[in-house]
Protein backbone atom coordinates (compact mmCIF):
# COMPACT_ATOMS: atom_id res chain seq x y z
CA UNK A 1 0.00 0.00 0.00
CA UNK A 2 1.54 2.99 -1.17
CA UNK A 3 1.47 5.98 1.62
CA UNK A 4 -0.88 8.92 1.71
CA UNK A 5 -0.16 12.09 -0.03
CA UNK A 6 -1.43 16.01 -0.09
CA UNK A 7 -2.13 18.01 -2.76
CA UNK A 8 -2.88 21.43 -2.63
CA UNK A 9 -3.69 23.46 -5.47
CA UNK A 10 -3.49 27.72 -4.96
CA UNK A 11 -4.29 30.13 -7.55
CA UNK A 12 -2.47 33.78 -7.06
CA UNK A 13 -2.53 37.01 -8.75
CA UNK A 14 1.28 37.36 -9.37
CA UNK A 15 4.25 36.08 -10.85
CA UNK A 16 6.15 32.66 -10.92
CA UNK A 17 9.60 34.38 -9.59
CA UNK A 18 7.26 36.62 -7.26
CA UNK A 19 5.88 33.46 -5.54
CA UNK A 20 8.88 31.97 -5.64
CA UNK A 21 10.89 34.42 -4.22
CA UNK A 22 8.40 34.78 -1.37
CA UNK A 23 8.87 30.70 -0.98
CA UNK A 24 12.57 31.54 -0.02
CA UNK A 25 13.22 34.89 1.24
CA UNK A 26 12.81 35.05 5.37
CA UNK A 27 11.18 38.61 5.27
CA UNK A 28 8.11 37.12 3.60
CA UNK A 29 7.95 33.71 4.70
CA UNK A 30 7.82 35.31 8.72
CA UNK A 31 5.21 37.23 7.18
CA UNK A 32 2.61 34.00 6.71
CA UNK A 33 4.91 30.91 7.95
CA UNK A 34 4.16 31.40 11.51
CA UNK A 35 7.83 33.87 11.85
CA UNK A 36 9.42 30.92 10.60
CA UNK A 37 12.53 31.34 8.01
CA UNK A 38 13.80 28.64 5.16
CA UNK A 39 17.24 28.62 5.28
CA UNK A 40 19.77 26.77 2.39
CA UNK A 41 21.74 27.78 -0.33
CA UNK A 42 19.20 26.09 -2.33
CA UNK A 43 21.81 23.78 -4.31
CA UNK A 44 20.85 20.16 -5.46
CA UNK A 45 21.88 17.97 -2.48
CA UNK A 46 22.44 21.04 -0.15
CA UNK A 47 20.99 21.13 3.76
CA UNK A 48 17.85 22.86 4.01
CA UNK A 49 16.37 24.32 7.56
CA UNK A 50 13.01 25.66 8.72
CA UNK A 51 14.05 28.00 11.70
CA UNK A 52 12.72 30.69 14.03
CA UNK A 53 13.09 33.42 12.46
CA UNK A 54 14.37 34.92 15.71
CA UNK A 55 16.07 32.18 17.01
CA UNK A 56 18.12 30.06 14.35
CA UNK A 57 18.79 27.40 17.26
CA UNK A 58 15.00 26.46 16.76
CA UNK A 59 14.67 24.22 13.87
CA UNK A 60 11.27 23.02 13.32
CA UNK A 61 11.66 20.73 10.25
CA UNK A 62 15.13 20.16 8.16
CA UNK A 63 16.19 17.94 4.63
CA UNK A 64 18.14 18.02 1.60
CA UNK A 65 17.20 19.86 -1.63
CA UNK A 66 16.53 17.03 -4.12
CA UNK A 67 15.18 19.88 -7.06
CA UNK A 68 15.78 23.46 -7.64
CA UNK A 69 14.91 25.03 -10.96
CA UNK A 70 13.37 28.33 -10.35
CA UNK A 71 11.15 30.17 -11.03
CA UNK A 72 9.13 26.39 -11.23
CA UNK A 73 10.66 23.46 -9.38
CA UNK A 74 11.54 22.71 -5.86
CA UNK A 75 11.69 19.35 -3.89
CA UNK A 76 12.77 19.25 -0.21
CA UNK A 77 12.69 16.18 1.66
CA UNK A 78 10.98 16.89 5.11
CA UNK A 79 11.44 15.84 8.31
CA UNK A 80 11.91 16.71 12.49
CA UNK A 81 15.27 17.42 12.53
CA UNK A 82 15.98 14.03 15.09
CA UNK A 83 14.45 12.20 12.05
CA UNK A 84 16.54 13.11 9.05
CA UNK A 85 18.16 9.20 9.11
CA UNK A 86 15.32 7.55 9.64
CA UNK A 87 13.71 7.21 6.40
CA UNK A 88 9.87 6.10 7.66
CA UNK A 89 9.56 9.47 9.15
CA UNK A 90 11.11 11.70 6.19
CA UNK A 91 8.52 13.20 3.44
CA UNK A 92 8.91 15.08 0.51
CA UNK A 93 7.84 18.58 -0.73
CA UNK A 94 6.86 19.32 -4.05
CA UNK A 95 6.45 23.02 -4.79
CA UNK A 96 5.44 23.10 -8.42
CA UNK A 97 4.59 27.03 -10.13
CA UNK A 98 3.43 27.73 -13.18
CA UNK A 99 1.63 30.70 -15.12
CA UNK A 100 -1.87 29.64 -15.91
CA UNK A 101 -4.73 31.65 -17.46
CA UNK A 102 -2.89 35.39 -16.07
CA UNK A 103 -2.31 34.35 -12.95
CA UNK A 104 0.40 31.99 -11.11
CA UNK A 105 -0.86 28.07 -10.21
CA UNK A 106 1.05 26.93 -7.39
CA UNK A 107 0.73 23.59 -6.44
CA UNK A 108 2.30 21.97 -3.25
CA UNK A 109 2.88 18.20 -3.24
CA UNK A 110 3.35 16.90 0.35
CA UNK A 111 4.29 12.58 -0.20
CA UNK A 112 5.84 10.01 1.78
CA UNK A 113 3.62 10.41 4.63
CA UNK A 114 2.02 8.32 7.33
CA UNK A 115 -1.10 8.96 8.81
CA UNK A 116 -0.01 11.34 12.21
CA UNK A 117 2.50 13.50 9.68
CA UNK A 118 -0.60 13.45 6.99
CA UNK A 119 -3.00 14.69 9.58
CA UNK A 120 -0.58 17.53 10.98
CA UNK A 121 0.21 19.05 7.49
CA UNK A 122 -3.40 18.54 6.12
CA UNK A 123 -4.01 21.59 8.83
CA UNK A 124 -0.98 23.28 8.22
CA UNK A 125 -0.69 23.92 4.61
CA UNK A 126 -4.00 25.71 4.09
CA UNK A 127 -3.45 28.91 6.08
CA UNK A 128 0.12 28.86 5.27
CA UNK A 129 -0.80 29.02 1.67
CA UNK A 130 -3.63 31.14 2.24
CA UNK A 131 -1.65 33.72 3.89
CA UNK A 132 1.32 33.62 1.22
CA UNK A 133 -1.77 34.27 -1.25
CA UNK A 134 -3.18 37.14 1.17
CA UNK A 135 0.14 38.90 1.51
CA UNK A 136 1.13 39.10 -2.52
CA UNK A 137 -2.42 40.12 -3.57
CA UNK A 138 -3.01 42.64 -0.36
CA UNK A 139 0.76 43.83 0.77
CA UNK A 140 -0.58 41.84 3.84
CA UNK A 141 -0.44 38.12 5.00
CA UNK A 142 -3.18 36.94 7.60
CA UNK A 143 -2.26 38.37 10.68
CA UNK A 144 -2.66 34.36 12.52
CA UNK A 145 0.15 33.32 10.40
CA UNK A 146 2.28 35.91 11.61
CA UNK A 147 3.40 34.52 15.29
CA UNK A 148 5.54 31.90 16.41
CA UNK A 149 2.60 28.45 16.62
CA UNK A 150 4.77 27.66 19.75
CA UNK A 151 4.90 31.30 21.62
CA UNK A 152 1.14 31.49 21.12
CA UNK A 153 0.06 28.55 23.02
CA UNK B 1 -13.97 -3.87 2.02
CA UNK B 2 -17.05 -1.03 1.39
CA UNK B 3 -15.14 1.23 -1.01
CA UNK B 4 -16.25 4.48 0.35
CA UNK B 5 -17.24 7.64 -2.31
CA UNK B 6 -14.35 9.68 -3.66
CA UNK B 7 -13.99 12.86 -2.01
CA UNK B 8 -12.19 16.36 -2.20
CA UNK B 9 -11.48 18.70 0.40
CA UNK B 10 -10.46 21.91 0.29
CA UNK B 11 -9.85 24.46 3.09
CA UNK B 12 -8.91 28.11 2.36
CA UNK B 13 -8.58 31.27 4.94
CA UNK B 14 -10.35 34.53 3.39
CA UNK B 15 -10.13 37.69 5.35
CA UNK B 16 -13.84 38.73 5.40
CA UNK B 17 -16.48 38.46 7.79
CA UNK B 18 -18.77 35.13 7.61
CA UNK B 19 -21.48 37.11 6.79
CA UNK B 20 -19.36 38.54 3.42
CA UNK B 21 -17.94 35.06 2.27
CA UNK B 22 -21.65 33.22 2.97
CA UNK B 23 -23.11 36.59 0.79
CA UNK B 24 -20.03 35.64 -1.85
CA UNK B 25 -20.70 32.58 -2.14
CA UNK B 26 -24.79 32.56 -2.36
CA UNK B 27 -25.49 35.48 -4.20
CA UNK B 28 -25.55 35.80 -7.79
CA UNK B 29 -24.42 39.36 -8.53
CA UNK B 30 -21.02 38.09 -6.61
CA UNK B 31 -20.73 34.72 -8.10
CA UNK B 32 -21.09 35.53 -11.39
CA UNK B 33 -17.94 37.88 -11.39
CA UNK B 34 -15.55 34.46 -9.92
CA UNK B 35 -17.41 31.24 -10.93
CA UNK B 36 -16.69 31.76 -14.69
CA UNK B 37 -19.88 33.93 -15.03
CA UNK B 38 -21.83 30.96 -12.99
CA UNK B 39 -24.77 31.91 -10.62
CA UNK B 40 -26.69 29.30 -7.98
CA UNK B 41 -30.08 29.70 -8.39
CA UNK B 42 -31.33 28.96 -5.17
CA UNK B 43 -34.12 29.89 -2.59
CA UNK B 44 -31.76 28.77 0.31
CA UNK B 45 -34.06 27.06 2.36
CA UNK B 46 -34.56 23.14 3.43
CA UNK B 47 -35.81 21.83 0.53
CA UNK B 48 -35.47 24.22 -2.12
CA UNK B 49 -34.34 23.45 -5.49
CA UNK B 50 -31.01 25.04 -6.42
CA UNK B 51 -29.16 24.70 -9.85
CA UNK B 52 -26.02 26.08 -11.53
CA UNK B 53 -27.11 28.36 -14.57
CA UNK B 54 -24.38 29.69 -17.10
CA UNK B 55 -24.65 33.31 -18.52
CA UNK B 56 -26.67 31.46 -21.55
CA UNK B 57 -29.25 30.24 -19.31
CA UNK B 58 -28.55 26.78 -19.66
CA UNK B 59 -28.95 24.79 -16.25
CA UNK B 60 -25.36 22.99 -15.70
CA UNK B 61 -26.09 21.44 -12.66
CA UNK B 62 -29.33 20.88 -10.56
CA UNK B 63 -30.64 19.48 -7.19
CA UNK B 64 -31.79 20.65 -3.65
CA UNK B 65 -30.52 21.97 -0.66
CA UNK B 66 -30.53 19.55 2.29
CA UNK B 67 -29.49 21.46 4.91
CA UNK B 68 -28.74 24.66 5.59
CA UNK B 69 -27.65 27.11 8.65
CA UNK B 70 -26.63 30.56 7.33
CA UNK B 71 -24.40 32.12 7.20
CA UNK B 72 -22.00 28.62 8.63
CA UNK B 73 -23.23 25.74 7.00
CA UNK B 74 -24.75 24.62 3.80
CA UNK B 75 -25.41 21.29 2.52
CA UNK B 76 -26.13 20.81 -1.91
CA UNK B 77 -27.27 17.57 -3.67
CA UNK B 78 -25.56 18.67 -6.65
CA UNK B 79 -26.16 16.58 -9.93
CA UNK B 80 -24.82 17.28 -13.19
CA UNK B 81 -26.72 18.05 -15.90
CA UNK B 82 -24.49 18.77 -19.15
CA UNK B 83 -22.55 15.93 -19.90
CA UNK B 84 -24.06 12.28 -20.11
CA UNK B 85 -21.01 10.65 -18.23
CA UNK B 86 -21.07 12.75 -15.39
CA UNK B 87 -24.71 13.03 -15.20
CA UNK B 88 -25.24 9.36 -15.34
CA UNK B 89 -22.99 9.59 -11.93
CA UNK B 90 -26.30 10.16 -9.82
CA UNK B 91 -26.11 12.92 -7.26
CA UNK B 92 -23.26 13.88 -5.36
CA UNK B 93 -23.02 15.80 -1.91
CA UNK B 94 -21.75 19.42 -1.45
CA UNK B 95 -21.15 20.78 1.79
CA UNK B 96 -20.08 24.82 2.54
CA UNK B 97 -18.97 25.08 5.78
CA UNK B 98 -17.70 28.47 7.55
CA UNK B 99 -16.06 29.13 10.57
CA UNK B 100 -14.50 32.79 12.01
CA UNK B 101 -10.61 32.00 12.97
CA UNK B 102 -9.42 35.28 14.22
CA UNK B 103 -9.83 37.90 11.17
CA UNK B 104 -10.32 35.25 8.53
CA UNK B 105 -13.01 32.80 7.79
CA UNK B 106 -12.36 29.18 7.19
CA UNK B 107 -14.19 27.57 4.21
CA UNK B 108 -13.73 24.44 4.05
CA UNK B 109 -15.88 22.16 0.82
CA UNK B 110 -16.65 18.65 1.36
CA UNK B 111 -17.96 17.73 -2.21
CA UNK B 112 -18.80 13.85 -2.31
CA UNK B 113 -19.71 11.95 -5.58
CA UNK B 114 -18.91 9.75 -8.28
CA UNK B 115 -15.09 9.92 -9.55
CA UNK B 116 -15.55 11.42 -13.03
CA UNK B 117 -17.84 14.18 -10.93
CA UNK B 118 -14.89 14.91 -8.20
CA UNK B 119 -11.86 14.77 -10.88
CA UNK B 120 -13.97 17.82 -12.39
CA UNK B 121 -14.52 19.44 -9.28
CA UNK B 122 -10.81 18.88 -8.32
CA UNK B 123 -9.40 20.89 -10.64
CA UNK B 124 -12.91 23.41 -10.56
CA UNK B 125 -12.67 24.37 -7.19
CA UNK B 126 -9.44 25.90 -6.20
CA UNK B 127 -9.76 28.24 -9.06
CA UNK B 128 -13.24 29.47 -8.03
CA UNK B 129 -12.09 29.74 -4.30
CA UNK B 130 -9.30 31.61 -4.86
CA UNK B 131 -10.83 33.96 -7.44
CA UNK B 132 -13.70 34.14 -4.02
CA UNK B 133 -10.87 35.17 -2.09
CA UNK B 134 -8.92 37.33 -4.34
CA UNK B 135 -12.70 39.27 -5.04
CA UNK B 136 -13.39 39.63 -1.19
CA UNK B 137 -9.92 40.55 -0.35
CA UNK B 138 -8.98 42.98 -3.43
CA UNK B 139 -12.15 43.78 -4.80
CA UNK B 140 -11.22 42.08 -7.82
CA UNK B 141 -11.78 38.59 -8.87
CA UNK B 142 -8.67 36.17 -10.50
CA UNK B 143 -8.15 37.50 -14.67
CA UNK B 144 -10.56 35.33 -16.82
CA UNK B 145 -12.50 34.02 -14.10
CA UNK B 146 -15.45 36.21 -15.38
CA UNK B 147 -16.63 34.43 -17.84
CA UNK B 148 -15.78 30.57 -19.19
CA UNK B 149 -12.75 29.90 -21.41
CA UNK B 150 -13.64 29.93 -25.11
Amino acid sequence: MSKPEFVYVIYIQSTPQKVWDALLDPEMTKEFWGRYRNRSDWHVGSDWRHENYDDAAEVAVAGKVIESAPPHHLVLTWSRPADTENPDKVSRVRFTIEEFMGSVKLTVTHSELDEEMLRGISAGWPPILSSLKSLLETGASLPMTRRNWKKAR
Amino acid sequence: MPQSKPEFVYVTYIRATIDKVWEALTKPDFTRQYWFGFEQRSGWTKGASWQIVGQDGKIWDSGEILEIDPPRRVVISWTHQMKDELRAEGASRATYELEPVGDTVKLTIVHVGGPKLIEAVSGGWPQVLASLKSLLETGRPLERTGELPK
